[in-house]
């Protein structure tokens, strides 16, 4: 499964306006819900700080990767999220983040929520991916990045 | 003359193009009397490399590894199902590690005349981290190998059967 069939720009924020964890986690949320009528955010929400209880999903680089299984959504979702900033989210370099994949499958949807937590994590270790992102002026660009490391042209 | 499609070892995901992969296997066995074995993998591999990414917690990578395992059961019963619509008895694998190499070793330990597996996915990267496991797989047995696709028609021969 291609992520970009997971996502389109709608579910892509630039220029996020949080300035804690907290704050990082809900406005993701709040975009997922704004495209799935059937997502339960405050369901979504709780699966995600939970799963942070556990240990931070803040790595290197400035990435984080918030994730959960809950049932609050119909299919593997997945958003993204820059801010220009950072935010502090117990990264594992102690650095802010600034780029936030979140990350939600249903229970039954191990599998392809396993793949493509992989795939996100492949692809951020190429630096140029990271910048394209960071530096993108409309979601689509960053929708056209992802295609473009998926289909081996970056 | 001993039977070249004797042994089928069909290689499953639960993808969609791996269940075309499995009617089309059935079918095969059906048609040339071959003992058809399929076989899926919980990828250890990967799961380890989330934990060590520290993407994963340890308990996290367990609970997903008994998901994939009890995805992986599923996926096995549906095609001894399909099997049976057949009239085709369908021997199951279930393994944990890496991908390829546990599908290579189970080509090569049990004979397989025939690697059956679903169409490739449309990740064709140089960068050799981004092959995905059918393509890995590809490079790694030894027998020859099937790679499925046209779902409509193998759909149509596997009812026409």
């Amino acid at each position: 499964m291609k992520l970009t069939d997971a996502m389109g720009p709608e579910n892509v924020k630039l220029d996020m306006e949080a300035t804690d964890k907290r704050e990082a986690i809900e406005e993701l949320v709040e975009l997922m819900a704004e495209s799935c009528e059937r997502c339960d955010a405050d369901e979504v929400l709780e699966a995600v700080l939970a799963r942070e209880r556990d240990g931070s999903t803040g790595l290197e680089k400035g990435v984080a990767i918030p994730h959960a299984k809950c049932d609050a959504v119909d299919r593997l979702r997945i958003v993204v999220g820059v801010s220009r900033g950072g935010v502090d989210f117990d990264s594992q370099d102690g650095k802010p983040s600034h780029l936030f994949f979140l990350m939600i499958a249903p229970m039954s949807e191990s599998g392809p929520h396993v793949q493509a937590i992989a795939k996100i994590v492949k692809m951020i270790k190429i630096d140029r991916f990271r910048e394209r992102l960071i530096k993108a002026k409309r979601p689509e660009e960053v929708i056209e990045a992802i295609d473009r490391v998926e289909n081996g042209e970056e | 003359m001993s039977n070249p499609l004797g042994n089928i070892l069909l290689y499953i995901d639960g993808s969609e193009s791996s269940i075309t992969a499995a009617q089309l296997a059935v079918t095969m066995a059906k048609t040339y009397g071959s003992v058809l074995r399929v076989m899926y993998v919980v990828n250890e591999n990967l799961l380890s490399e989330l934990l060590k990414a520290k993407v994963f917690v340890q308990m996290e990578k367990m609970d997903y590894e008994r998901d994939l395992e009890e995805d992986g059961k599923r996926y096995l019963n549906y095609v001894v199902k399909l099997g049976d619509r057949k009239g085709v008895t369908v021997e199951t694998v279930l393994r944990k590690g890496v991908v390829h190499e546990e599908v290579a070793r189970e080509a090569e330990e049990w004979n397989a005349d025939l690697l059956v597996q679903g169409e490739l996915g449309e990740v064709l990267s140089l960068r050799d981290s981004f092959y995905e496991e059918g393509e890995r797989i590809l490079r790694k047995v030894k027998c020859p190998v099937m790679v499925v696709r046209g779902r409509e028609k193998i759909e149509r021969l596997f009812d026409e059967t």
